[in-house]
């Protein structure tokens, strides 16, 4: 990848990943989870694994609507 | 190549808007722009004919994720 | 070392460091933390080729979700 490429989408899974610790709110944290899941996704298909990238896309959206069951249970 | 550029300006915009955001509600706008524009750019990234496959997953799945978030959060689904 | 093992060297790092020193010490917010880790060692694996571990591991992190999601309804409904 170009070096400008990697330092963008680096940038933006590091600052997904410090936001999803500091933010309180549930759909805050949750939202930032996806930013990150955004930022890592470029460099999975940049080194050829495309199955991989889509076992990821397909799998990280499950995971994201098991949490927000109990999101839901909790602020019920 | 110069799309991939234009591409990668606007996922840093969205991604640092979204998080500077304090409402819930108008996050969720930015992390849509976010969420496209990585799928502009899975497609730009790599000549393979599997990554068209690959960019259109990444769509799907992640307007569902905003969708569903979106849902929750606006209280639809209750008993 | 190159830039993919160095990223997810750091977000391991902030990872667990948030998972420890969770602030609203509840067990949704460790949750959600717990994912951040998985995905710095998802980039961990990718810096060493390893196509078959990816899969498995975010299959199995996926699963182990589900039950702890599972588990915490089960608490939360008998006491």
């Amino acid at each position: 990848m170009i070096t400008a490429l990697e330092v963008t989408f680096g940038l933006i899974a590091l600052a997904g990943a410090v936001s999803a610790a500091l933010i309180r709110d549930s759909y805050g944290k949750l939202v930032s989870l996806g930013i990150l899941v955004a930022g890592v996704l470029p460099f999975i298909v940049d080194r050829g694994y495309l199955d991989v990238a889509i076992a990821v896309s397909l799998i990280a959206p499950i995971a994201t609507i098991f949490v927000l069951l109990a999101v839901r249970r909790e602020e019920r | 190549m110069i799309a991939l550029y234009v591409v990668a300006a606007i996922a840093v915009f969205a991604a640092l808007r979204a998080i500077i955001e304090k409402n819930t509600g108008r996050k969720l706008p930015y992390a849509n722009v976010l969420n496209f524009a990585v799928a502009g750019a899975l497609v730009l990234l790599l000549d393979h004919p599997l990554s068209l496959v690959a960019a259109a997953t990444y769509f799907v799945g992640s307007t569902l994720e905003a969708n569903a978030i979106a849902s929750t959060y606006a209280g639809g689904g209750k008993r | 070392m190159n830039a993919v093992f160095a990223l997810g060297l750091a977000i391991l790092v902030v990872g667990v460091l948030s998972v420890a020193f969770v602030r609203p010490k509840t067990y949704i917010a460790r949750l959600i933390n717990l994912e951040i880790p998985g995905w710095g060692l998802l980039l961990i694996m990718l810096a060493y080729d390893e196509a078959l571990a990816l899969l498995t591991f975010v299959a199995v992190t996926a699963i182990g979700t589900f039950v702890i999601v599972r588990l915490m309804e089960w608490r939360d409904a008998s006491c």
